[in-house]
C-alpha cells in the first residue's frame, strides 16, 4: 500500500472527528475571542499599529489552547478501545502519528488564519511593518506546531484526556519561561542552554522580524523529537 | 493460515501465555474456548499484531507478525472484544475510513461497503452516528469493518456478545459463509456456538492450550461421562447386584437420599447404548421401588468444565463412579 494512502486515511478521519464534535469549534472560538481581546487592548492602549504585543499574547494563549486541542488525540482512542483497530490495520505507526499530527496542525492553521482579520484595521488605519508581521506569524506557526507535537506525545501516555492536558500545560509553560532562569545562571554554558531551550526567547526573535535559522532549527528539532518519541512509545506498547 | 508456534507472552515477570502452538487452516473455522481471563484475548491480540509475543512465532497468511506485520495485517480482519467504533462518525464514514486504511482503492470502496453492509444487515443505520447504535448494531458494525477488504483470515473476539437470538443466527450465518473459503478464529465462551459453526475447538485456560479437537471428538469424550441418576428404595445389596448385572452399566455410586431416609440415590455410569434407561428401570423394579430416573445429557460443557478444572456435578459423579467401579 502507498505510504500516503494510510496517512491520508488517518488525516481525513481526524478532520471529520474534529468537525463533528464541538472541540474544534470551541477551541477556535476561545482562541479568536482571546486574540481579538488582546489585539483591541494593545492597539487602544499603545496607539501603535503593530502586531508585536498581540503575537506575544497569542503565544501565551497558545500554551493553554494547544493542550486542549491535543489532549484527546490518543487518550480518546484508548478510551473508546479504537486503538486496537488503529494498531492492527495495515498502517505503519508513523503514519498514525503523522496523520493525527497533521490533523491537529490543520485546525491550528485554520485558527491562525482566522486571526488575520485583525490585520484589516491595522492596514486600513496604520502603516505596519509587513516583514515583521510575516516573520511573527512564521514564528507563531512553528511555536504552535511544536506545542501540538508535545501535547500529542503526552496524550499517547495516558487514557485520561484531562491528565494529558494537565501534564502538557506545565511542560509548555516550563519551555516558555525557562529563559527567565538565564539571569540566575553564573556559568555561560548554562545561560546558553536555557536561552536555547526557551520558546519565549526564540519566538521573540521572530516577532522582532529576525527570521533566524537557529530558531527554525530549534522548533523543527523539537517537533521531530516529540513525534519520534510518540512513534517509539506506541511501538514499545505493542 | 494462522500458525502459532511455541508462543509465550510475558508482562514483566508474569507469564500470561505459556508456549502455545496451534494452527487454523484455509477454509476452517476454529473456536477458541476458555473462561474469562484464560488468555483468549491476549492470544487474539498477538495474532492481530496489537501486542507482540515475547517469544515464539505468530504467522498470518504465511507472514511473520514480528517482522512482516503490515503484510500480515493487510490479510487480516479483526473484531476485538469491544467493537472499535468512532462514536462521532456515522457508519458509512467509519467503514470508509477502515476501507481506506486497509488500502482498498477509492473506486472500489462503494462496492466493498455495499457488500459488508448487506452481509451484516446494516442498511437501516448507514447514516447514523455510531454512538446512536444499539449494542447489536455496534457489534455488527464492528464485524462489518473486520470483513472489509475480504481478508484471508478473520479473528473474532466474542462476535455474538450482546446480540439477540435473531441477530446471533444471522451473524453465525455470515461467519459460516465467510469461513467456507477463508480462515476464521472465533473466541467465545458460548459452547453451542462452537458446535454449530466450528470445525475444530481449542480449549485454553491459564494461558495454556488444554485440548485441540473437533466438536465431535470432544462430544465423544463427553459421552464417556454419561450417567443415569436414580432414586429408589429396597435392599441396598440387591439393588447394587441387580444394577451391576445390567448390560451397559459400568459403575455405581450409592448414597443416602438427602431428604427421604428410606430412599437411596444411585448414580449409574453408563455406556452410550440405546434403551439403557429402560433396562435400569426394569432392574430396579425387579428388586425394589423406583421413584425417579433421570438421564444426564452428555454435554460439551462437561468436557469443557473438566478441562478447565471447574468440575461440574455430572463430571464429579462420573469420577466417583469410576472410583467405585475400580
Amino acid at each position: 500500500m502507498n505510504a500516503l494512502t494510510g496517512l491520508r486515511a488517518i488525516y481525513v478521519k481526524e478532520m471529520l472527528s474534529y468537525f463533528r464534535s464541538p472541540i474544534a469549534y470551541f477551541v477556535i472560538a476561545v482562541f479568536l475571542l482571546g486574540t481579538g481581546y488582546f489585539f483591541t487592548y494593545n492597539i487602544f492602549l499603545t496607539g501603535v499599529g503593530t502586531m508585536d504585543s498581540t503575537l506575544q499574547n497569542m503565544g501565551i494563549l497558545l500554551l493553554i489552547i494547544a493542550p486542549v486541542l491535543t489532549m484527546r488525540i490518543f487518550s480518546a482512542e484508548y478510551n473508546a478501545r479504537t486503538m486496537e483497530l488503529l494498531m492492527t490495520l495495515p498502517l505503519e505507526t508513523w503514519q498514525v502519528v503523522l496523520g493525527k499530527y497533521l490533523g491537529a496542525v490543520s485546525i491550528f492553521l485554520l485558527m491562525t488564519a482566522a486571526t488575520c482579520i485583525n490585520l484589516v484595521p491595522l492596514y486600513l488605519y496604520g502603516t505596519p511593518q509587513t516583514l515583521n508581521i510575516l516573520s511573527g506569524y512564521i514564528g507563531f506557526i512553528l511555536l504552535g506546531m511544536t506545542c501540538i507535537a508535545i501535547g500529542q506525545f503526552f496524550s499517547a501516555l495516558t487514557e485520561n484526556q484531562i491528565v494529558a492536558a494537565l501534564i502538557t500545560i506545565p511542560v509548555l509553560l516550563g519551555f516558555w519561561f525557562v529563559g527567565h532562569l538565564q539571569q540566575l545562571q553564573s556559568s555561560m554554558m548554562l545561560r546558553d542552554l536555557v536561552a536555547h531551550l526557551s520558546f519565549a526567547l526564540h519566538f521573540a526573535d521572530f516577532i522582532r522580524g529576525l527570521l533566524r535559522s537557529e530558531g527554525v532549527i530549534f522548533f523543527a528539532a523539537m517537533i521531530a523529537g516529540a513525534l519520534t518519541l510518540n512513534t517509539s512509545y506506541l511501538q514499545l506498547r505493542r | 493460515m494462522i500458525e502459532l508456534d511455541n508462543v509465550v507472552k510475558r508482562y514483566g515477570s508474569k507469564t500470561i501465555i505459556h508456549n502455545i502452538s496451534f494452527d487454523v487452516k484455509k477454509g476452517e473455522i476454529v473456536g477458541f474456548l476458555g473462561p474469562n481471563g484464560a488468555g483468549k484475548t491476549t492470544t487474539m491480540r498477538m495474532i492481530a499484531g496489537f501486542t507482540e509475543a515475547t517469544s515464539g512465532t505468530v504467522r498470518v497468511a504465511g507472514f511473520d507478525m514480528a517482522t512482516q506485520r503490515n503484510q500480515a495485517a493487510s490479510r487480516l480482519g479483526y473484531l476485538p472484544e469491544s467493537p472499535p467504533l468512532y462514536d462521532i462518525l456515522d457508519v458509512t464514514s467509519y467503514l470508509t475510513f477502515v476501507a481506506r486504511a486497509k488500502g482498498i482503492p477509492a473506486v472500489e470502496i462503494p462496492r466493498h461497503l455495499e457488500r459488508v453492509i448487506t452481509a451484516c444487515r446494516l442498511e437501516a443505520v448507514t447514516t447514523k452516528e455510531c454512538y446512536k447504535l444499539s449494542k447489536g448494531y455496534r457489534q455488527r458494525a464492528g464485524l462489518a469493518q473486520a470483513l472489509l477488504g475480504e481478508p484471508d483470515v478473520l479473528l473474532l473476539d466474542e462476535p455474538t456478545a450482546g446480540l439477540d437470538p435473531g441477530q446471533i443466527q444471522e451473524t453465525r450465518e455470515v461467519i459460516r459463509n465467510f469461513g467456507r473459503d477463508h480462515s476464521v478464529l472465533i473466541s467465545t465462551h458460548i459452547l453451542p456456538e462452537v458446535t454449530l459453526i466450528c470445525q475444530r475447538v481449542a480449549i485454553i485456560n491459564g494461558g495454556r492450550i488444554l485440548a485441540v479437537d473437533s466438536p465431535e471428538g470432544l462430544q465423544r469424550k463427553a459421552d464417556q461421562s454419561n450417567s443415569v441418576m436414580v432414586d429408589a428404595s429396597g435392599d441396598r445389596n440387591s439393588l447394587e447386584q441387580s444394577l451391576r448385572a445390567v448390560d451397559g452399566v459400568s459403575g455405581l455410586v450409592i448414597h443416602a437420599h438427602p431428604v427421604r431416609a428410606s430412599v437411596l440415590s444411585i448414580d449409574c455410569l453408563v455406556q452410550n447404548v440405546e434403551g439403557i434407561e429402560a433396562r435400569i428401570a426394569r432392574a430396579i423394579t425387579s428388586v425394589g421401588e423406583l421413584y425417579r430416573l433421570e438421564r444426564r445429557q452428555p454435554t460439551l460443557e462437561n468436557v469443557f468444565l473438566s478441562y478447565i478444572g471447574h468440575d461440574g456435578a455430572a463430571v464429579t459423579s462420573s469420577t466417583e463412579i469410576h472410583q467405585e467401579a475400580a
